[in-house]
C-alpha cells in the first residue's frame, strides 16, 4: 500500500471486510444462543448476561479492556508471522518465557527501583525474541517445520515456567502455585484507579503503531510482505527470504515476550502464576485471521472478540450455563469464524444471503 | 435456427470500477470453432467467465439455443453443457490423470469410487478426441501440454457441448499447438463447439471458422475467417496498422558477457547443461533456440544467479560473477525477465507500485535508512505505467487484478526501468497481445541499441528469428549449432537442429560463436 489518493476503491474494500467481520460476529452470537437454549433453564437471562455483562460495572469494563490489550498483542504477533506466510504458533511459549524473565527482574533488587518496569519489559522481549528465533533458524537452516517446532517449544516453556514457579519462585513451604506479589514499583500503574485499566492497553496500542509502521513504511516490511506473497519472486528479486523469515519470527517473538510482561506486570496479576495465560495467547490466531493480518484492524477485532470472551466468562459465573459449555461455545465460534474466512465458508454464506460470490480481487486488493 | 450460444449487450464492471465488458455481444453457432481476439485487457477472459457462470453480468442477457438463461455459478453452466479450460490450470498435482478427470463426478458402485470404470471412461474419451494421455500417470509428472489435455478431458467428461479455451496455446510449444489443433478439429467433427482465445493471429486464422474481435470492452466486429487477412485482423484489433518488423542491430560493442565452459546440474545431480561456451557482445541479441527443457532456461537462471553452476565461469565485463548473489549481479547491471510472470516475476497480491520497486530496495531514491519513500515509489510507478502503457487503475492496484499482458508489462517495465548491461529474457511475449508484443519487442531492441547485451529464449521461433542477431541451438544440454541471423535462415533449418536431426561442423559453429 503506497498511495494515499486513487486507492482501488478503498471504501468498498473496507465495507466488504467490515461486512465479513460482522457476519462472523452474528454467527458467534447465534451459535452461543443455540447452545444456551439447549443447556440453560433461563436462556434469556443467560444470553443477556453474555451480551451485556461486560458493561455492567467499571470493574467488568476494566476486565474487558485488559483482555483487549492482551488479545491485541497476541493478534499482532500472529499477524506479523502470517504476513510473511510463516505458520509459527509460538506466541504462547514466548508469553511464558517473557513472563518468567519479567518476573526474575521484578523479584530481583531492581524490582524496587524505577527501572523495574522498563527493564522487566526489555528482558521479556529479549527472551521472547530468542524463543521466536529458534524455530525460524531451524527452518532456514534445516528445513524444520515451524508449526511443529514452535508448538514443541510452547510445551517446553509452559512446563519449565510451571516447574520454576512451583519449585523455586513460590514462597517456600506455602504450597502456593504463584509467586509473591511484585513490589508496587514493578507493577503497571492503573490508568483508572481500582480497575485493571492499566499501562497494558497503552503498550498494546503503541505496539500496533510500531508494527504497522514497520510493515508498511519500511523496506524490511515491504520485503516481508513480498516474501509472504510469493517467496519465489522474492528470491528472484534478490530479497534474502530466509533472513526476512527469521527476522519476522524473531520480531513476533519479541511481541510475544512483551505480552508475557504485560500479563505478569499488569494489575490483574502483579505476580507469576502457573498456567497464567488462560489460553488467551492462542486466541491471537483467531484475531489475526479475522483482521486479515492487518495491524490496524487488530485492535478493533480484539475489542469485539474480547467483549464476547468477557461476556462468556461472566455468563459462566452468573448463570446456570455449565462452564464447560463456555469452552464449547468458544471452540465452535473459533471454528465457524475461521472457516468463514476461507473460501468454502464464504461461498456458503454468500449463498445463504443469496448474493454472488465475494470477489477474490477485493481480498487481494487492500492489504492493510 | 438461432445460434447455439449468444451473449447480448453484456456489461461487467469490477468492484474496482474497471469496465471490463461494455455492451459486448457474441454469437456462436453450433459446431463451429469461434475465435475471440483482442488486446490485453479487452475483456475476453471476463466475457468467458460470464459464459461459464464465474462472473455475473451487471447488464445483458445470455441465450442458449435462443432461450434466455443465467448461470449463478459454474455448476449451472456445466449442467447446461458448457466447459472451460483456464489459462492457469486447476488440477491436483498429486492425483493421477483419471482421478483428476473424475474428481467431483466419480462413477460409483455402491458407495465405492469405481476406479476401473473411471479409467475406462477416460481412456475412451482420450481415444475419441485424440487427446493422448495416460490415465494412470500422476499429473505432477506431466508436461504442460498434457496437463492441458487433462483439463479438456475434464470438461468433456462432464459432457461439455461447448468448450471454452482461454489462451490454450500460450503455454504450448509449436508441435504441441499442432496436436491441440488436431484435437479441436476432432471435437467439432463430432458435433462439439469450441470457443477459442488466442493472441497469435496465424494460429487464429489456421483453426477458426469465425472470429469476434474485441477492443476496450466492446465488440468491434465479427468476421468469417475465410474472408479476412492477418493484416486486416490486426488493424481491426488494435485500431491502427501494426507492423512487427524489427531493425537489426547496428552497433558493434565489446564483449559484455562471456559464458565459459559452464555446466549445470539439478539438485538431484542430473546434468542439465554441459560445457556451454558463448559470448554476448554489447548491443546484440543472442537467441537461445531449443525445444523446452534442453538447457536454455537453466542457463538463463544460472546467469541471473538463481541456479548454481557446477563448473565454469560467467564473466560480466571481465569479472567472474559466479560467486555473486542475485542482488550483487543486479547491482552490476543484470536484468531478467523470467519465464513465468506469476510464479516468479511478480507478487500478485502486492500493489503495482510495490512490484515495480521490489528489485531496487537498496536504492537510496526509494529507501532511506530503511524507511520507504512512498512519494518516490508512487512517482516511479506513475512514470513507468505511463512509459510502458500499462493498463491499470493506478499504482495502488494489486498486480493480480491486471490482465495477463499488463502483468507482463509490469515485469518488463521494472527490468527496463534502468538501462541494463546484460538483459536476460525468457518467453517475453507469452499470452501478450499484438500491440504489447510490438511494444515489448521495441523495448528490448531499444535496450539493445542503448548498449545492452541480450540473451533471449523463446518457444516461438518467429520471435527468435525476428529479434536475434545470432542464434545458438541447444540440444540435450549442449550447444549443437550457431548461426548469424541472415535473411535466409528459416524456422525449418533451426527445427532440424533443435530435434538433433542435423549436426553442424565445428568451424561453421566456431565462426558463428565469435
Ligand atoms: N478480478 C478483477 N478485479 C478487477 N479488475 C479486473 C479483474 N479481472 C480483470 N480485471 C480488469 O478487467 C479488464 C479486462 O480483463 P480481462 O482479463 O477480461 O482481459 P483479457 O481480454 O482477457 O486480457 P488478456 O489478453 O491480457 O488476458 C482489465 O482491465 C483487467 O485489469
Ligand atoms: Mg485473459
Amino acid at each position: 500500500m503506497t498511495a494515499s489518493a486513487s486507492r482501488p476503491d478503498r471504501f468498498k474494500v473496507f465495507r466488504a471486510e467490515l461486512g465479513r467481520a460482522l457476519v462472523a460476529l452474528a454467527m458467534a452470537l447465534a451459535v452461543a444462543f443455540l447452545i444456551i437454549l439447549g443447556t440453560s433453564a433461563d436462556p434469556w437471562q443467560a444470553f443477556s448476561t453474555l451480551v451485556t455483562s461486560p458493561l455492567s460495572s467499571n470493574r467488568t469494563i476494566g476486565l474487558w479492556v485488559d483482555d483487549v490489550a492482551k488479545l491485541t498483542l497476541t493478534g499482532i504477533a500472529f499477524s506479523l508471522v502470517f504476513q510473511a506466510r510463516q505458520f509459527a504458533l509460538g506466541v504462547q511459549g514466548q508469553v511464558y518465557l517473557g513472563g518468567l524473565c519479567a518476573t526474575l527482574v521484578a523479584m530481583s533488587p531492581i524490582g524496587t527501583t524505577f527501572a523495574a518496569i522498563p527493564l522487566a519489559i526489555i528482558a521479556a522481549m529479549i527472551a521472547g525474541a530468542a524463543y521466536g528465533f529458534i524455530p525460524g533458524y531451524a527452518k532456514a537452516r534445516f528445513g524444520a517445520s515451524e508449526i511443529v517446532s514452535s508448538l514443541m517449544l510452547n510445551y517446553i516453556a509452559i512446563l519449565v515456567v510451571n516447574y520454576m514457579v512451583r519449585a523455586h519462585l513460590a514462597p517456600p513451604n506455602t504450597g502456593q502455585l504463584m509467586t509473591a506479589r511484585f513490589p508496587e514499583t514493578a507493577v503497571f500503574p492503573a490508568i483508572i484507579p481500582g480497575t485493571r485499566f492499566d499501562l497494558g492497553i497503552v503498550i498494546a496500542l503503541v505496539t500496533v503503531a510500531i508494527v504497522w509502521f514497520a510493515l508498511y513504511r519500511t523496506a524490511w516490511g515491504l520485503k516481508l510482505r513480498l516474501v509472504g506473497h510469493n517467496p519465489r519472486f522474492a528470491e528472484y528479486a534478490g530479497i534474502k527470504a530466509n533472513f526476512i523469515m527469521v527476522s519476522a519470527m524473531t520480531a513476533a517473538g519479541a511481541v510475544g515476550g512483551l505480552l508475557g510482561a504485560v500479563f505478569v506486570q499488569g494489575r490483574a496479576f502483579g505476580q507469576l502464576a502457573i498456567d497464567f495465560d488462560g489460553n488467551l495467547a492462542f486466541e491471537g490466531i483467531l484475531v489475526a485471521i479475522v483482521a486479515r493480518n492487518r495491524p490496524l484492524a487488530v485492535p478493533f477485532v480484539a475489542l469485539a472478540y474480547g467483549y464476547l470472551r468477557q461476556g462468556a466468562q461472566l455468563m459462566g459465573f452468573r448463570s446456570d450455563v455449565p462452564s464447560e459449555m463456555i469452552a464449547v461455545v468458544q471452540a465452535l465460534v473459533i471454528l465457524l469464524v475461521a472457516s468463514s474466512f476461507t473460501l468454502p465458508g464464504r461461498r456458503f454464506i454468500a449463498r445463504l444471503l443469496g448474493r454472488g460470490e465475494a470477489d477474490p480481487s477485493t481480498a487481494a486488493g487492500g492489504s492493510r | 435456427m438461432p445460434p447455439l450460444l449468444q451473449a447480448e449487450s453484456i456489461t461487467r464492471i469490477y468492484p474496482g470500477g474497471t469496465v471490463a465488458n461494455d455492451g459486448v455481444s457474441l454469437s456462436v453457432g453450433a459446431g463451429e470453432i469461434h475465435a475471440v481476439v483482442g488486446e490485453n485487457g479487452a475483456g475476453k477472459s471476463t466475457l468467458m467467465k460470464i459464459l461459464f457462470g464465474l462472473e455475473q453480468p451487471d447488464a445483458g442477457q445470455l441465450r442458449l439455443e435462443g432461450k434466455p438463461i443465467a448461470f449463478a455459478n459454474p455448476r449451472e453452466a456445466i449442467d447446461a453443457g458448457i466447459g472451460m479450460v483456464f489459462q492457469h490450470f486447476s488440477l491436483v498435482p498429486s492425483f493421477t490423470v483419471y482421478e483428476n478427470v473424475a474428481l467431483g463426478s466419480e462413477p460409483r458402485s455402491g458407495i465405492r469410487f469405481d476406479r476401473e470404470k473411471a479409467i475406462a471412461q477416460v481412456r475412451a474419451l482420450s481415444d475419441q478426441f485424440k487427446l493422448r494421455v495416460d490415465p494412470l500417470a500422476r499429473v505432477s509428472n506431466l508436461p504442460v501440454g498434457q496437463q492441458q489435455r487433462v483439463e479438456i478431458l475434464k470438461a468433456l467428461y462432464r459432457d461439455a457441448r461447448i468448450l471454452i479455451l482461454d489462451e490454450p496455446t500460450a503455454v504450448l510449444a509449436p508441435q504441441e499447438v499442432e496436436e491441440l489443433f488436431v484435437a479441436i478439429r476432432a471435437l467439432v467433427a463430432q458435433g462439439r463447439t469450441v470457443i477459442f482465445i488466442a493472441h497469435k493471429l496465424p494460429e487464429v486464422l489456421a483453426i477458426s471458422d469465425r472470429i469476434t474481435v474485441m477492443r476496450a470492452g466492446r465488440t468491434v466486429g465479427e468476421v468469417a475467417t475465410s474472408e479476412v487477412t492477418e493484416k486486416e485482423l490486426a488493424t481491426l484489433m488494435v485500431g491502427r496498422e501494426v507492423s512487427l518488423g524489427v531493425e537489426r542491430s547496428q552497433s558493434d560493442g565489446g564483449r559484455a558477457c562471456e559464458i565459459d565452459t559452464v555446466s549445470i546440474q539439478s539438485e538431484a545431480g542430473v546434468s542439465l547443461a554441459t560445457d556451454l561456451s558463448l559470448n554476448v557482445y554489447a548491443g546484440e541479441v543472442v537467441g537461445l533456440v531449443g525445444v523446452e527443457g534442453n538447457g536454455q532456461a537453466e542457463l538463463l537462471e544460472a546467469v541471473a544467479g538463481l541456479r548454481s553452476v557446477t563448473s565454469g565461469e560467467i564473466r560480466l565485463k571481465g569479472e567472474n560473477i559466479v560467486p555473486l548473489g542475485v542482488l550483487d549481479r543486479r547491482g552490476r547491471g543484470v536484468a531478467s525477465i523470467p519465464e513465468d510472470r506469476l510464479a516468479e516475476g511478480l507478487a500478485p497480491g502486492a500493489t503495482v507500485a510495490e512490484n515495480l520497486v521490489a528489485t531496487r530496495l537498496g536504492d537510496p531514491r526509494f529507501v532511506r535508512r530503511g524507511v520507504l519513500d512512498l512519494k518516490a515509489i508512487r512517482a516511479n510507478a506513475i512514470a513507468l505505467i505511463d512509459r510502458f502503457s500499462i493498463r491499470v487503475g493506478g499504482p495502488a492496484f494489486a498486480v493480480g487484478t491486471l490482465s495477463g499482458g499488463n502483468m507482463q508489462k509490469v515485469v518488463v517495465a521494472r527490468e527496463l526501468a534502468e538501462q541494463p548491461e546484460l538483459l536476460l529474457v525468457n518467453q517475453p511475449t507469452r499470452g501478450v497481445d499484438l500491440g504489447a508484443t510490438q511494444f515489448i519487442w521495441a523495448s528490448i531492441t531499444r535496450a539493445r541499441d542503448a548498449g545492452a547485451a541480450v540473451l533471449l529464449s523463446s518457444a516461438d521461433l518467429s520471435e527468435l528469428l525476428a529479434l536475434s542477431d545470432r542464434l545458438v541451438v541447444f540440444y540435450r544440454g549442449r550447444i549443437v549449432a550457431a548461426f548469424i541471423n541472415s535473411g535466409d535462415l528459416s524456422a525449418e533449418t533451426l527445427g532440424a537442429f533443435m530435434l538433433g536431426l542435423e549436426t553442424q561442423d565445428e568451424t561453421t559453429m566456431k565462426a558463428a560463436l565469435r
